[in-house]
């Protein structure tokens, strides 16, 4: 019964299944925003930011499966955190130094 | 009693190495991430400062790529039922959900592909301006990574019959391929919200 699951959880359809609906439903929140055209701007930006990163917060517990239950799993959330990190890293600071050079450019 | 202590001690080693391979493919598929980030960093920088004026606004149908979304979601829950089939050892059953991922997929490249092809028809082509080619190069990398995705999932179906006796070693590339194709539909949460949503606002 107790199957290696290589740090990726215990496999259940009902996480499953949960997982699959409100990734459904929070696709339909964001691209409802942008095409009803309901909300500002700026109001838009946010929502659809928002639903973007509960979907991955959804994807990655439920279709991933990352925990802290063993060992290996808690070597995954470690690597995960650090690329993460380098991630923001990266794109945070491309965004920074290329606005920045805008902005002189253009003053 | 020797014997069944060396089988034991056999089986509990093959069983470390397999972890460890499943670690570094995990590792694999978190350079795979750092790579998507720069390409996102060169599209955003690309799109949103002292922007040119013809911008991808004009050309994006966002039904097309909700339809997309919901093919890639609907494989990703497929394969995961594939998953689940494996662990109750019907071998069919995971054949034929394995097989329904690979349509909904191939679904996912075919719509993309045509709406390139539009997109380049209207006069959007890769080579006309900087933000064209980051929203190539963006989205073509994704599109190819699934298109390596589906190949794998056909070399896996293939496989399936001459590996009914070696659940274990079926079990880790399942373990494979269903990280990397998780994986694809995270980046496709981050690619239709900065590209195509945030180009339609």
């Amino acid at each position: 019964m107790n199957q290696p699951d290589f740090g990726t959880g215990q496999k259940k359809l009902e996480i499953y299944v949960f997982g699959v609906i409100s990734c459904v439903i929070l696709t339909v929140i964001a691209f409802g925003a942008v095409m009803s055209k309901w909300f500002s701007i700026h109001e838009t930006f946010i929502i659809i930011f928002a639903a973007a990163c509960i979907q991955f917060l959804v994807q990655v517990l439920c279709f991933l499966r990352l925990n802290t239950k063993t060992e290996q799993a808690r070597t995954n959330v470690m690597s995960i955190l650090f690329t993460l990190v380098i991630l923001v890293t990266i794109v945070i600071g491309s965004l920074w130094i290329m606005w920045n050079l805008n902005y002189y450019m253009m003053h | 009693m020797h014997s069944v202590a060396t089988v034991d001690h056999h089986h509990e080693h093959h069983h470390d190495t397999d972890a460890t391979d499943v670690f570094g493919f995990w590792l694999y598929i978190m350079t795979d991430c750092i790579l998507f980030g720069t390409l996102f960093a060169a599209f955003l920088v690309l799109n949103y400062q002292g922007m040119t004026p013809i911008g991808l606004k004009n050309y994006i149908d966002l039904q097309d790529v909700l339809l997309e979304t919901f093919f890639l979601l609907a494989s990703n829950f497929t394969f995961c039922l594939a998953f689940l089939s494996l662990h109750k050892k019907k071998l069919f059953n995971t054949g034929v959900w394995l097989a329904i991922t690979f349509l909904l997929g191939a679904s996912f490249v075919v719509l993309e592909i045509r709406e390139f092809i539009h997109i380049a028809n209207e006069g959007f082509r890769w080579d006309f301006n900087g933000q064209a080619s980051s929203f190539f190069t963006l989205v073509g990398t994704h599109g190819f990574h699934v298109s390596c995705g589906l190949l794998w999932i056909l070399i896996t179906i293939i496989q399936l019959p001459f590996l009914k006796s070696s659940t274990n070693i079926l079990e880790r590339r399942m373990t494979y391929l269903g990280l990397f194709w998780n994986f694809l539909d995270i980046v496709w949460i981050f690619v239709f919200t900065v590209v195509y949503l945030m180009g339609a606002l």
